[in-house]
């Protein structure tokens, strides 16, 4: 324990466990009503995959019903933004799920009538060629439920001959590196991919020490783990909030081999992009 | 090792960080857009303008205020602190008038603007002010200025630079764009201006808002359908550039 020159008070963190370990056991023994309040919290935690149509539970993960060469999952609103107007309007894309879900941070929202500013977490094919899927997540998934995610959507034993594309954004502040943030030329792209994802990236790799949060790295250490190809394209920006720049920061995306041939008119979804833009824009008074 | 020195304002971490004063800077990206150039015998800012909810009066969400006749400013950030340094700053002017007898210089009120700010990074309990500031005018000499300053209280002379959101994107496009040729009239400074803009604004012509100094005039807010005239001269600017492109490659 160390005390600071304003009087906080800084435990000293210790591998060995805390000295007052025999009395938290006392406390930490659980009574019925405990194990009740976790069960229902438990089930209010629980990740729900429906089927567009009736709205039911899948009996099985959404990758073993379907089958699957082409899988790329928007995680965060830009990611969205971007594959709402590049990909999703080059394309008919029929609405095969969504996933519901409750945590401390959001609530995801129904796809039928979904406002712009809500979370909700949506899975597509397409038409022409139902072996590619598209997934557009902009809830966040907490840690419990990453899991449950990945096992609803995946499976246990996933195939092994899908390609796996992830986009998501990070804030530039948590990208450690030598010079300083102000002269980082933001918004940047990073990619990481499993050892099994045998095609170039775009863009330069990610370095170390930096690492990859929460759902994206989820399912990327899941397709490491089954020996899936897949690959994160992480963009770095200052504006976490839906931005145009920030979106077209993901263009180098559309000349890979796991975008080639869905998108096809680039201007037409420029324009689409703006329009989104301009929908999406949150009043606040706090920032002029 | 961040979260250990970045509660009190007055505490350097150990490799010299103030960190409260860089996440002020960060609060500054928050804003919107604000572009200033320095032209020949006019200055001119150019802000991006704030979506305005449907029951709010327009005209109380300013991003370029007058400080005195002879030096205006725009400012990304903080709307209340922004409201509190201007304050200061207007009141400052006229003091500086009835005390010597002379409106302040350009340089001046930039510089008290930033002492004020520097104070705030070295006081106890309390917090930096989370704005950046561009502030344009005409001394009694005649040379047009463009100062900017930022939350640790530094302040700097610019020929043209950009704060807020993408400001980096604009400053680029400014360093590309910003030549002899291109401020050799007003009108071609003002144009400078709408461009660096719609590089990042996302709607265009309706939503940027322009004001500028001319040599020995008040300043003037331009309307929406004087912004919206540029707009479309640049525009067609533009196009007449692609077509000799297009020939020239034919």
């Amino acid at each position: 324990m160390a005390a600071t020159f304003f009087g906080e008070v800084v435990k000293a963190p210790c591998r060995a466990g805390t000295e007052d370990e025999e009395e938290e056991e006392e406390g930490r023994r659980e009574t019925p009503e405990d194990r009740e309040v976790r069960q229902q919290l438990a089930r209010k935690r629980e990740v729900r995959l429906l089927r567009r149509q009736t709205k039911t539970s899948l009996e099985v993960s959404l990758l073993e019903k379907y089958p699957c060469s082409k899988f790329i999952i928007a995680i965060g609103n830009n990611a969205v933004a971007f594959l709402s107007s590049f990909v999703m309007n080059s394309g008919v894309w029929e609405e095969v799920g969504c996933a519901k879900l409750w945590n401390e941070w959001c609530r995801t929202a129904d796809t039928t009538h979904l406002s712009s500013t809500e979370a909700f977490c949506g899975f597509y094919h397409l038409k022409s060629n139902p072996s590619v899927f598209l997934c557009q997540c902009s809830c966040y998934v907490a840690e419990d439920q990453q899991y449950q995610w990945l096992e609803k959507v995946f499976g246990s034993c996933p195939r092994k001959n899908m390609q796996i594309t992830i986009l998501t954004c990070r804030h530039v502040t948590d990208y450690k590196t030598l010079e300083s943030t102000g002269s980082l030329p933001s918004p940047f792209l990073k990619a990481l991919k499993t050892q099994n994802f045998k095609d170039p990236a775009c863009c330069p790799l990610l370095e170390q020490p930096n690492i990859v949060h929460d759902l994206p790295a989820a399912v990327l250490s899941y397709c490491q783990v089954w020996k899936i190809p897949a690959i994160l394209y992480l963009c770095y920006t200052d504006v976490m909030k839906l931005d145009l720049i920030t979106v077209e920061a993901f263009k180098p995306i559309l000349s890979t081999r796991s975008l080639k041939g869905l998108v096809k008119n680039i201007p037409q979804s420029t324009e689409i992009l703006k329009k989104l833009m301009t929908t999406n824009e949150i009043q606040s008074n706090i920032y002029t | 090792m961040a979260s250990r020195y970045d509660r009190a304002i007055t505490v350097f971490s150990p490799d010299g960080h103030l960190f409260q004063v860089e996440y002020a800077q960060e609060a500054v990206k928050k804003g919107s857009t604000a572009v200033g150039i320095r032209g020949t015998n006019i200055v001119v800012l150019g802000v991006e303008k704030k979506s305005v909810a449907k029951l709010q009066d327009e005209r109380t969400v300013r991003k370029i205020c007058a400080l005195d006749d002879h030096v205006c400013m725009a400012f990304a950030g903080l709307t209340a602190d922004a409201r509190v340094v201007i304050n200061r700053a207007r009141v400052e002017c006229q003091s500086h008038k009835l005390t010597v007898e002379d409106p302040v210089t350009v340089e001046y009120i930039t510089r008290f603007i930033a002492t004020l700010k520097q104070k705030y990074t070295q006081s106890n309990g309390r917090r930096p002010f989370g704005i950046s500031a561009l502030i344009v005018g005409f001394d009694d000499d005649g040379i047009p200025r463009l100062y900017q300053t930022d939350p640790s209280g530094t302040y700097h002379a610019w020929k043209a630079n950009a704060i807020g959101r993408s400001a980096k994107t604009v400053r680029e496009f400014l360093e590309k764009n910003y030549t002899e040729d291109a401020i050799a009239s007003d009108n071609e400074a003002i144009k400078l201006a709408i461009k660096a803009l719609l590089e990042v604004v996302q709607s265009g012509g309706k939503n940027i808002e322009l004001a500028i100094i001319r040599r020995n005039q008040p300043l003037k807010m331009f309307s929406a359908k004087e912004v919206e005239l540029y707009v479309t001269e640049i525009e067609k600017e533009k196009e007449e550039a692609e077509k000799k492109k297009s020939k020239k490659s034919v």
